[in-house]
């Protein structure tokens, strides 16, 4: 960093700060925070924050209660995670207990789709699409990123602090860097990502489906489903709100995919029985619970 | 006795509705209709813009469709879309969102809004933390060979070497 843009900096940090705080202000302190803020995150940080934006998003919708669909979904994930750069990250993939139509991806490998989106396809080859789209967000850090901007501060740093320091997990750190996390959260995944991010998702999530050996064109085939439904409709409210519209991602993605001759990979497995036999599944499972309150004391 | 008769009615309509699959879609450019799922095959006839098809299955980037004069063969998938509704249930295949909520709504049907659950917007926006939740998803995790076996069992076989896309401007 120049000598000048030192000054410009140190100047528009005293101009941001109140009178009081000048006083004692400590600049080469002030400096190796602005060098933390851009510092990226280690693998290790990033899993730490990740698990804060996750448990904020599970405080939304928590996962259904379903091993058989919440493992079959685990294996579709890892598997198509593996094909990605970064098969090393610890995936955790859940469906959540929401009919509306979404799906959520978070730093160091967290991605939840909800029970609405999964009920809306037709076989696993659609599921990788969605998958391979989530995945791409956390391989190529948009949330982290965004999440590390929004916050306006250094949570790489705060989240390596608690790591080393935190004994457990209601340790001062943790909370802090909870609060701030789930607060940056809770702002992000209401307003979305900028649109070249969902873009940039939905080219790499082909390629990564393709890679595992899925029909690509499933989660081309997901956005015409869920471009005929009523964008007004209550289910589409969130995934709207946050994301390019179907339309928009049809066409530009197919003309990606014609560019590559994706054309060539249209035969590969779109593995149809398999998925239909885990979300009838589903169904029974969740019909039988509904038949079957939990047990009364009068017969 | 009930619980029985509601999951036999439940399976039944799972084999019925898995039945009856196509869908009705427009085009939405102009172009042929071909004889088979890829750019050379031969053309069966010309389809203008805005003409209603039944989409009867789908073959990677390609749809197979029956226009109204009867006449069957395949479109680009992106150059018809699907009828609008409210359910999205519009592609063909089996309408599982439909099927879910009927089952919900216990015998009696009708009211298939009964407990659906929400997210939208507000409910990010307002979200407390539940780290409990997070620690069960390690329930469910897969290991690698795990995953590999599941790959097998279809099987899918992996093309590492498929390269990434290059960015198109809109």
């Amino acid at each position: 960093m120049s000598a000048r843009l030192k000054t410009v900096l140190a100047g528009a940090l005293l101009m941001a700060l109140p009178l009081g705080a000048s006083a004692d202000l400590d600049l080469g302190k002030l400096f190796s925070t602005i060098k933390q803020a851009f510092t990226p995150a280690t693998q290790e940080q990033e899993i730490a924050i990740g698990r804060d934006a996750a448990a904020t998003l599970l405080g939304a919708s928590r996962p259904i209660d379903d091993p058989a669909v919440q493992n079959y979904l685990n294996k579709v994930g890892l598997w198509i995670a593996l094909q990605s750069d970064r098969p090393d990250l610890p995936w955790h993939f859940a469906v959540v207990d929401s009919d509306d139509i979404d799906a959520f991806a978070a730093p160091g490998g967290y991605v939840f789709i909800t029970r609405g989106l999964l009920l809306h396809m037709h076989n696993e080859a659609e599921l990788a699409g969605v998958l391979g789209h989530e995945i791409s967000h956390v391989v190529l850090k948009h949330h982290l990123n965004a999440l590390q901007k929004s916050a306006r501060m250094d949570l790489a740093g705060q989240a390596a602090q608690a790591g080393m320091e935190a004994k457990g997990y209601n340790s001062d750190l943790d909370q802090q860097l909870m609060d701030k996390v789930s607060s940056a959260t809770r702002t992000l995944y209401s307003k979305g990502l900028d649109k070249d991010d969902e873009f940039d998702a939905d080219r790499m999530g082909v390629v990564l489906a393709a890679r595992a050996g899925y029909d690509p064109y499933g989660l081309l085939a997901v956005l015409q489903t869920l471009e005929a439904v009523d964008p007004k409709s209550s289910s589409m409210q969130l995934l709207m709100a946050t994301h390019p519209t179907p339309k928009d991602r049809i066409a530009t993605l197919s003309q990606a995919m014609a560019l590559g001759n994706f054309d060539r990979f249209g035969g590969q497995a779109e593995a149809q029985d398999r998925f239909e036999g885990v979300v009838k599944g589903l169904i029974e499972a969740a019909n039988k619970k509904k038949e079957a309150p939990a047990p009364v004391t009068k017969k | 006795m009930t619980r029985w008769l509601g999951l036999t009615a439940l399976l039944l309509a799972l084999g019925a509705v898995h039945a009856a699959s196509s869908s009705t879609a427009q085009t939405v450019v102009a172009g042929n209709l071909v004889s088979g799922p890829h750019s050379d095959a031969s053309v069966v006839t010309a389809v203008p813009n805005g003409a209603p098809v039944t989409v009867i299955e789908r073959q990677g980037g390609w749809y197979h469709v029956r226009t109204e004069a009867g006449q069957d063969g395949w479109l680009p998938m992106t150059s018809i879309r699907y009828s609008a509704t409210s359910s999205g249930a519009a592609a063909p295949g089996t309408d599982w969102a439909s099927l879910f909520n009927s089952g919900r709504s216990g015998s009696g049907g009708g009211t298939a809004s009964t407990g659906v659950r929400g997210l939208n917007t507000g409910d990010i926006a307002n979200a407390k933390p539940d780290p409990a939740a997070v620690a069960q998803l390690e329930n469910w995790a897969a290991k690698p060979p795990e995953a590999k076996d599941f790959a097998a069992d279809v099987p899918l076989k992996a093309s590492p070497k498929i390269g990434y896309l290059a960015k198109v401007k809109p």
